[in-house]
């Protein structure tokens, strides 16, 4: 795959065959699982499992599949979904704007306990906690915030990663005249971040984003262990739910396996409309514009 | 990391800091602050109060039948001695050298060749590279753990009509390249999108001066665009120590079906989560934790000092 | 909303307090030593929360009978999935101290484990002392603790039967076996006949199946361990014949060993490459909607027997509801659990409904329920079997206080040996050595009768 990259020569920018085809072969490769995900969801419980899995069964089930996973338990997937996006945008957008701020104050300022601050918390990254749940779990519940939205939504603010890749961006993309010009015409510290700085870092506050709005997406194991009442659960761990009872000893649960595949296919789409939605930040001549100065 | 090491950085400071600008210098620390501390706030309480809460639960060892002692710090010489530990960590150390440097190097052509302009379908495409990355991986296992399967699998059936037989791919032999394939699969198009994000915010009118001098794309993508790219690199570089290191869904979920080849220590995360969850040994389970962390940051410390020296040179 | 428990410590009274994080903040109910009628007439009108964690598609129907009774009790029904997840959150908040539920779904080789921790109230006082007769002895020993505490009540079983493809069989002229040595015999025949088949499929993950087969066959590992004192037996006469019956079958190469419970082994039922389910009383259901494709193909036979003639049967799964040593309200709670699995017309849809196989001999005995004729099964009276071969199932099975952790040792020694094709007997002195080990690290002082 890499070969083909190389391939293009000094020919003048225009579109390359190889280059394409290339692309293409890998994009294929990304989509082949999906392809399965999609000819999954159209199948019912009994083809799904005695049919070829990459071709679509004789009976076209999709639209079906979304009606029973729409209406299972009195529409319960609508609840998730809506809970799962309104952790995610406070979360993702919240946690951007943190990011963005810390990694500008972290990467222009000169204040006593910077570099150990920012060393704390890029420490504290490479320790795992899947299992540090308990000890987590209690703090949560002493602050109050067990069995809350909180408890999904404040600890997805804090995002290092977010915040490494915004002060490698501040220090690529800001540079210090321009701070010191604004500075001289009287602008304060902060509507300098605001009106200035933040329109430059676009492609990286963007990229934040949507990884934060992923991230706190796909989100498992801190909801499942952290809330109790299922009017608060999101996608992931009501997705799981069903699983589980797919499973389960008893009733006629196999049933909810194609609901559980359907589902998985509908929770990835408000992502991919997210992803074409920031892609405008990469590709708009916002950044190039504005760094002319 | 000490209080004193922090003001001098490596990077040239611009503020032509005088005397007489004392005040406006002091403004200028407060509001450093004032960036920091929203971050630093919900950092502390969310993520550094239970680390260090689990770092006190550490120094403990309770057991189911007599109780809660404390032992200092037992729990970490005997992760310091426990084979099983350095088993994982070995083979999540042989799954960076070998997964890593394959990923971030596709990840790195696939963004400079769509920055190139050169190539057709450039939305389409990009979408389809990351769009793995949106999958949760409970999703992202149960699709490759069906194109693996060994009996009808379609890679399996495939093989069966040519008349051989298809590689063992949940065998002990090839697992750790198909857990490697998985996250290869689900986390190059993230890996690509921080660097054609970064590419993006290279002024342009540079690969245009090239351009006119005669340069061409690949010359520019090797001259200008990758060096530019250097920092970018490494923090893609770092989540991937820091990911390769904690390796955990894909595993957990593949061993649903091939429990014998991935057993409860397959990676150090996965044995940390066990012996929490299945075994009860919470204190024991939080020191593996901090002996990973430990790890983890050192791998990454290496890795920072090593390329801080060669790009000085 | 779940009912929030008084904070009584701070988190600096946390930190610096008691050390063990179980003891911190931690309410537990101490039981009385009986409850009166008029305490628990009290209790149940007064209006009360309760908390029920379970897995149990559409258990909603048996709260709403519960409601219905006492409309004063109301019952929060939280689903955090089955198993491990499930068994991972309860642990988590049981030993915070806080956001455990009143009531949870308990698996019957679970509830050692949480009774060693003191997690669960005994039900004795409550009035459950007096309704053992209402369930088959094996599920009620399985209850009920060494000094006679009752600490969860049975809500559904899986005695052991045998599910097989009938068409299969009969292709290659293969009886269906009734003896091990039939069965092993079988599985040569059908295995030369058709190379694509096996006569079964043994989980190398599946520790509740490997218990199962020992318990058939008289061994009972953790027999007789009390409290601190375990005995740990994986050796004996009896599992060493069951570990080599089941090692030497796959080091022939007769019967197949995939994971069980995944897409490839679904897949693998649909398409015949099993021609039996070594299977407890939940399995023809499971199997309807799993295997949905071969309906009117499998019948059900007993499980093979070691000896002929005969007929000693075992179980693998099924659950009870247990409450939680940390509710607040242990009357509404233990009643609830009581009423739930006692009630005949909360029974009668579980069985009926929800395909639960019941505990409860009122239910066994009704032909309502034994005569259901499955159209999956060709029309045999399913339910009907598994009620004689309840009758079959020996009593006398312990679990061990940790048996989550022994079935991921089976895995990693005897699951893996056989899947493997290694010496299996080998791979249970292995297994019982990291048991031991375990033990005695957990501070149980360990006894090899």
């Amino acid at each position: 795959m890499t070969s083909t990259v190389l391939k293009p020569r000094r020919q003048r920018p225009r579109r390359s065959t190889v280059l394409t085809i290339g692309m293409l072969a890998a994009a294929a490769y990304f989509l082949l699982p999906l392809f399965w995900l999609v000819v999954a969801s159209s199948k019912t419980s009994e083809d799904l499992f005695s049919t070829f899995g990459l071709w679509f069964s004789g009976d076209f089930h999709l639209f079906e599949n979304i009606r029973l996973t729409l209406t299972q338990d009195d529409g319960v997937f609508l609840k998730w979904l809506w809970n799962t996006l309104l952790y995610a945008v406070t979360a993702a957008g919240g946690g951007a704007l943190l990011a963005a701020l810390a990694g500008y104050g972290f990467s222009k300022y000169r204040f006593k306990g910077n570099r150990t601050m920012f060393m704390i918390v890029l420490g504290a990254v490479m320790v795992p906690t899947t299992a540090l749940a308990i000890p987590t779990y209690l703090v949560f519940s002493e602050i109050g915030l067990a069995d809350t939205p909180w408890a999904i939504i404040l600890p997805s603010l804090v995002n290092p990663f977010g915040l490494l890749l915004m002060r490698v961006y501040v220090e690529a993309s800001v540079p210090d005249s321009l701070l010191e010009a604004a500075r001289i015409d009287g602008a304060s510290e902060f509507r300098i971040f605001f009106q200035v700085v933040l329109r430059l870092l676009a492609p990286g506050f963007a990229t934040v984003l949507l990884f934060a709005l992923v991230h706190t997406w796909n989100n498992y194991f801190l909801p499942l262990i952290m809330l109790n009442d299922p009017e608060l659960y999101p996608i992931t761990v009501g997705l799981a739910r069903w699983q589980g009872q797919a499973a389960a000893a008893g009733g006629a649960s196999g049933d909810l396996i194609p609901l559980v595949i359907t589902g998985s296919l509908l929770s990835i789409i408000p992502l991919v409309i997210a992803f074409l939605f920031l892609q405008r930040y990469w590709q708009s001549g916002l950044v190039a514009g504005a760094v002319k100065q | 990391m000490t209080a004193t090491t922090e003001t001098r950085t490596s990077r040239p400071e611009s503020a032509p800091g005088g005397p007489g600008r004392k005040r406006r210098g002091d403004r200028r620390t407060l509001a450093g602050y004032m960036f920091v501390a929203p971050f630093m706030i919900v950092f502390l309480a969310m993520f550094a109060l239970p680390l260090v809460y689990a770092a006190y639960f550490s120094l403990f060892r309770e057991q189911l039948v007599g109780g809660n002692v404390f032992v200092g710090l037992e729990n970490y010489t005997r992760a310091f001695g426990d084979e099983q530990l350095w088993t994982g960590i070995g083979r999540v150390g042989l799954f960076f050298l070998i997964q890593v440097p394959i990923m971030l190097v596709a990840a790195l052509a696939f963004a400079l060749a769509l920055d190139t302009g050169l190539v057709r379908l450039k939305r389409t495409t990009r979408l389809a590279i990351f769009v793995p990355y949106a999958v949760p991986g409970v999703i992202a296992t149960l699709m490759w753990g069906f194109l693996y399967g060994p009996d009808f699998g379609p890679f399996a059936q495939l093989a069966d009509w040519l008349g051989t037989s298809a590689p063992d791919f949940l065998g002990p032999d090839l697992m750790l390249g198909s857990l490697a394939n998985i996250v290869f699969w689900e986390f190059t198009g993230y890996n690509m999108v921080i660097l054609f994000a970064a590419l993006r915010s290279v002024p342009t009118e540079i690969y245009e001066a090239a351009a006119v001098d005669g340069a061409g794309q690949w010359r520019i993508a090797w001259s200008i665009k990758i060096p530019a790219l250097r920092a970018a690199l490494a923090v893609c570089m770092i989540f991937s120590i820091i990911g390769a290191f904690q390796l955990f869904n894909e595993p957990q979920l593949m061993q649903s079906l091939a429990p014998t080849v991935i057993d409860a220590a397959y990676t150090p995360n996965l044995y940390a989560y066990n012996l929490a969850f299945v075994g009860q040994e919470y204190n024991y389970a939080a020191a593996v934790s901090f002996v990973l962390g430990l790890v983890i940051l050192v791998g990454s410390y290496a890795f920072m000092f090593a390329t801080n020296r060669r790009s000085r040179r | 909303m779940t009912p929030r428990f008084r904070r009584r410590t701070g988190l600096a009274a946390a930190l610096a307090g008691p050390l063990s994080l179980a003891a911190c903040g931690r309410h537990t109910v101490d039981p009385p030593k009986s409850v009166t009628q008029a305490e628990i007439d009290q209790a149940m009108q007064t209006p009360t929360e309760l908390n029920f964690w379970t897995w149990v598609p559409g258990i909603e129907k048996e709260v709403a009978l519960f409601q219905e009774a006492y409309p004063q009790i109301t019952v929060d029904v939280v689903n955090a999935g089955q198993g491990n997840p499930h068994y991972a959150k309860l642990r988590t908040a049981l030993r915070a101290g806080n956001g455990a539920p009143d009531i949870a779904q308990l698996e019957y080789q679970m509830i050692p484990s949480f009774v060693i921790t003191e997690d669960l109230l005994d039900l004795g006082p409550y009035g459950a002392g007096e309704i053992g007769d209402q369930f088959v002895e094996f599920a009620w020993s399985q209850v009920t603790g060494a000094n006679g505490e009752v600490w969860a009540i049975p809500q559904d079983t899986g005695p052991m039967g045998m599910l097989y493809r009938d068409d299969i069989l009969q292709t290659h002229g293969i009886e269906v076996p009734a003896t091990w040595d039939d069965f092993a015999a079988s599985a040569a025949a059908l295995h030369e006949a058709d190379p694509e088949v096996y006569l079964t499929n043994f989980a190398p993950a599946q520790g509740a199946f490997f218990a199962a087969m020992l318990w058939q066959a008289g061994a009972d590992p953790f027999g007789g361990s009390e409290g601190p004192d375990l005995n740990v037996d994986l050796t004996s006469p009896e599992a060493e014949k069951v570990a080599r019956y089941w090692g030497e079958l796959s080091e022939q190469d007769l019967i197949s060993v995939d994971a069980d419970f995944n897409d490839q082994w679904y897949q693998a039922l649909n398409k015949g490459k099993y021609a039996t389910w070594i299977a407890p009383a939940w399995a023809p259901t499971f199997l309807q909607s799993a295997a949905a494709s071969t309906a009117g193909l499998w019948r059900v036979a007993p499980l093979p027997q070691w000896e002929a003639g005969q007929q000693v049967s075992s179980n693998w799964g099924g659950s009870t509801s247990a409450v939680m040593a940390t509710t607040r309200n242990p009357i509404a709670a233990a009643v609830f659990a009581q009423f739930i699995n006692t009630d005949p017309a909360s029974t009668g849809t579980m069985a009926n409904e929800q395909f639960l196989y019941p505990p409860t001999k009122a239910i066994l005995e009704d032909p309502a329920f034994t005569g259901q004729q499955l159209d999956f099964y060709g029309g045999q009276e399913v339910n009907g079997l598994f009620a004689e071969i309840g009758t079959t199932v020996a009593p006398d099975f312990q679990w061990a206080p940790f048996q989550d952790k022994v079935y991921a040792d089976f895995t990693a020694t005897v699951g893996t040996a056989v899947a493997e094709k290694t010496d299996a007997f080998a791979a249970m002195e292995a297994w019982q050595q990291r048991i031991e080990e375990y033990a005695k690290y957990q501070g149980f002082t360990v006894r090899q009768p």
